[in-house]
C-alpha cells in the first residue's frame, strides 16, 4: 500500500467530480474535471488504487500543485 | 642505455593516477549509491574510447633527494572519447578525492574540459558533482600574489562561448553546487538523477547560516524542485538513465555549429497516414486532447524526445525526427492552462528557439496557442516580457520553420509559433484572431450586449455569429497560409517539405548571431 498525493497541474476550478471517497480506480480512470483557462482538464488516476481521500467539492477554487485527492494503491 | 626505467615510472605513475580517492574512497562513493567519475565516463561513452588527458597530472611530494613519497591525482579527470562512434570531449569531477573540490591539479583540468571542446570542435560532455571552490583553497599569504593578474582571460568566456559552437551537455550525479551548479545550466541539456543529486547554488549550511533556514540538500534542490524550476531539462531514473539520455540528446545534434545534424536512414513510411488524427482535436474547441499523441502519430515512429516537460509545462518542448532528419519539435498543451505561454513557457520557448537555431536544426511547430498567460500571478511573473523574448526569438530565427495551426491561435502571443523562413499549414480545426471568442465578444460588444433585452442571449448571438466567420477556407483563399491540409496528410506534407530545405540545411552553417545563453 503506497500512498498517492495528487496535485493539481493548474490553477482554477472544480468543475465536476466524477469519484466518491472510497471509490476503486483503474489507472487512466477519470477523478475529477477541472476548469481553467476555458479548458476542461481531466485529472486522471496516475496507478490503480482506492481514493482514499478527495480534498476539494465542485466549484472549489484549486492552485497550482494543490493535493486534490489521495490515492491509495 | 635504454629509458626502460623512466617508461616504467611513467607507468606506475599512470597507475597511481587511476586509484582516485583510493579503496576506501571508492567504497565510500558506491555505498552513497554513485558511481566514481572514471565509472561514469566509460559509462556514458562507447566501451573502451576513453582517451584520457593529463593522466598522470597530480600533486606530487618529493623528498630531497626527489624521490616520489606521495601522489595525490588530479581530482578531474578529462579526456576524449566516442558516442555511437561520434567524438565528444568528456569530463567530470572526482568526488573520490576531496568531495570533488577542485585540488591544485584539478582546478587545471577543469578549465581545460571547455578549451578541449571548442579548440577540437567536438561536443563536451560534463559529469558534474561537488561544491567547487573552497576558501581553504585560496590564496592570501603575505608576500605572494592573490587572484588572477588583471590581463588575464575572462575566467568564465569559454564557458558562454563553447555555447555558441559545440553541443554542451551537463550530468547531476551527486550534490552539485557553487561554480559547479554555473557549469550545469550553462548547457544546452542538463539532466539530473532523481535520489542521488541535488543541485544548489549554497548548499544547507550556507542556507542556514545567510537566512536562519534549516533544510536538507533534497529539500533545497532535490529533482522535485528543479524539474519545474527548469534548471535542469530532464529527470534520470538512475546513473545508466542518465547516460542513456546523454547519448539520446546528442544524436539529434551535429558535432559543432559548423557541420550539419546528423540525418539518419528512416525506417518508418515517410508517407504514413494516421487514421486518429481525422479525430484528435475536439469539434467542442473547450475539451482538452493529448498533443503528445498527436506528435507521435506524425514524428518517425519513437523518435520524440521531449525536454523539460515539468518545466512551463503549457508549451512542449522536444527534438524529434522526420525523414530521418533531426528537427525541433515545440507544441502548446492545452492541458496546462489551455497551452497559454506563461513566464517559464516563455523562457522554455526562447531557449529551445536559440539551441535550434544555434545547430541549425528545423523547427515544426503545432499551434494551440490561446494567448499570453493572463491574471494577477501572470503579471506578477513578468510574463509578457519572457513572451515577447519568446516573439522575438522567433522572429530573428534563420531555420527553416514549419507551423501547423491545429486548433487555437490567439493574440501576439502567436506570433511566437512563427518565423521568416515559414511554411504554414493549417487543420480545419484552427481557430485564429485577436481574442478568443468567449472572451473576445464580451470586451468588443460590452455595450451592446448590456443594451440588450437579454444580455445573455445576445452575447451567444454575437458569438455564433462571429463563430461562423471564423471557417478556415478564407485564410487558405487569401493565401494566408500554404496549404488547408487533411490532418491525416500532416507526415506526408512535413516529410516532403524536409526533402526541400536539404539545400538551405547544407548552406546554414557556422555561428549564429543569438547563439543560447545559459
Amino acid at each position: 500500500m503506497a500512498r498517492l498525493e495528487i496535485e493539481s497541474e493548474v490553477t482554477g476550478n472544480v468543475w465536476k467530480v466524477e469519484v466518491g471517497a472510497g471509490a476503486r480506480v483503474d489507472a487512466g480512470d477519470v477523478l475529477m474535471i477541472l476548469e481553467s483557462m476555458k479548458m476542461e482538464i481531466p485529472v486522471q488516476a496516475p496507478e490503480a488504487g482506492t481514493v482514499s481521500e478527495l480534498r476539494v467539492a465542485e466549484e472549489d477554487a484549486v492552485e497550482e500543485d494543490q493535493i486534490i485527492a489521495v490515492l491509495e494503491t | 642505455m635504454s629509458w626502460e626505467e623512466e617508461v616504467r615510472e611513467i607507468h606506475r605513475r599512470r597507475r597511481l593516477a587511476k586509484q582516485q580517492g583510493g579503496k576506501e574512497g571508492i567504497a565510500k562513493q558506491h555505498a552513497r549509491g554513485r558511481l566514481t567519475i572514471r565509472e561514469r565516463i566509460d559509462g556514458v561513452l562507447d566501451p573502451g574510447t576513453f582517451q584520457e588527458q593529463g593522466q598522470a597530472t597530480a600533486i606530487p611530494d618529493y623528498d630531497d633527494n626527489d624521490k616520489l613519497l606521495g601522489f595525490v591525482p588530479a581530482n578531474y579527470v578529462v579526456g576524449f572519447g566516442r558516442i555511437e562512434g561520434r567524438r565528444v570531449v568528456v569530463g567530470g569531477e572526482d568526488f573520490t578525492l576531496k568531495g570533488g573540490s577542485p585540488n591544485a591539479a584539478g582546478l587545471r583540468k577543469s578549465v581545460y574540459a571547455e578549451h578541449l571542446a571548442v579548440q577540437y570542435k567536438i561536443p563536451l560532455v560534463r559529469s558534474l558533482e561537488g561544491g567547487g571552490g573552497s576558501v581553504k583553497g585560496g590564496g592570501g599569504r603575505r608576500g605572494g600574489t592573490v587572484g588572477e593578474p588583471v590581463y588575464s582571460a575572462h575566467r568564465f568566456r569559454i564557458i558562454a562561448d563553447a555555447m555558441g559552437e559545440v553541443p554542451v551537455v551537463s550530468m547531476a550525479a551527486g550534490a552539485v553546487a557553487g561554480f559547479p551548479a554555473g557549469r550545469l545550466v550553462a548547457s544546452h541539456f542538463s539532466v539530473m538523477t532523481r535520489h542521488t543529486a541535488q543541485v544548489m547554488i549554497g548548499g544547507p549550511a550556507l542556507v542556514e547560516r545567510a537566512l536562519g533556514v534549516s533544510l536538507t540538500k533534497d529539500e533545497l534542490g532535490g529533482a522535485h524542485i528543479h524539474a519545474k524550476s527548469g534548471i535542469i531539462d530532464n529527470v534520470a531514473e538512475d546513473e545508466h538513465d542518465m547516460f542513456r539520455q546523454v547519448r539520446r540528446f546528442l544524436s539529434y545534434l551535429p558535432g559543432n555549429v559548423h557541420q550539419r545534424a546528423p540525418r539518419i536512414d528512416c525506417h518508418d513510411d515517410p508517407e504514413r497516414m494516421e487514421e486518429e488524427l481525422l479525430t484528435a482535436i475536439p469539434r467542442d474547441s473547450n475539451a482538452p486532447f493529448d498533443m503528445r499523441e498527436i506528435l507521435a502519430m506524425i514524428t518517425d515512429r519513437d523518435s520524440f524526445f521531449e525536454l523539460a516537460p515539468e518545466y512551463g509545462a503549457s508549451q512542449i518542448a522536444g527534438l524529434a525526427r522526420l525523414d530521418g532528419q533531426p528537427v525541433g519539435v515545440l507544441a502548446n498543451d492545452n492541458r496546462v492552462y489551455a497551452g497559454a505561454m506563461t513566464a517559464e513557457a516563455g523562457q522554455k520557448y526562447r531557449r529551445f528557439v536559440e539551441m535550434c537555431d544555434t545547430f541549425h536544426i528545423p523547427i515544426v511547430n503545432f499551434v494551440d496557442q490561446p494567448g499570453f498567460m493572463i491574471g494577477p500571478e501572470a503579471e506578477r511573473n513578468g510574463t509578457i516580457r519572457y513572451g515577447m523574448a519568446a516573439v522575438a526569438a522567433a522572429a530573428q530565427a534563420s531555420i527553416p520553420w514549419a507551423a501547423i495551426q491545429v486548433h487555437k491561435g490567439f493574440g501576439v502571443a502567436t506570433a511566437a509559433h512563427y518565423a521568416p523562413d515559414n511554411y504554414v499549414l493549417a487543420w480545419p480545426s484552427v481557430e485564429s484572431g485577436a481574442l478568443p471568442l468567449e472572451g473576445g465578444v464580451a470586451v468588443a460588444f460590452h455595450r451592446e450586449i448590456a443594451a440588450a433585452a437579454d444580455p445573455d442571449a445576445k452575447r451567444r448571438e454575437l458569438e455564433n455569429r462571429l463563430r461562423s466567420a471564423r471557417s478556415p477556407y478564407p485564410r487558405a483563399e487569401s493565401f494566408a497560409v500554404h496549404e488547408l491540409i487533411d490532418p491525416r496528410e500532416t507526415r506526408p506534407v512535413l516529410c516532403r517539405w524536409i526533402d526541400w530545405i536539404q539545400p538551405r540545411l547544407d548552406e546554414l552553417k557556422g555561428p549564429t548571431r543569438f547563439p543560447m545563453r545559459p
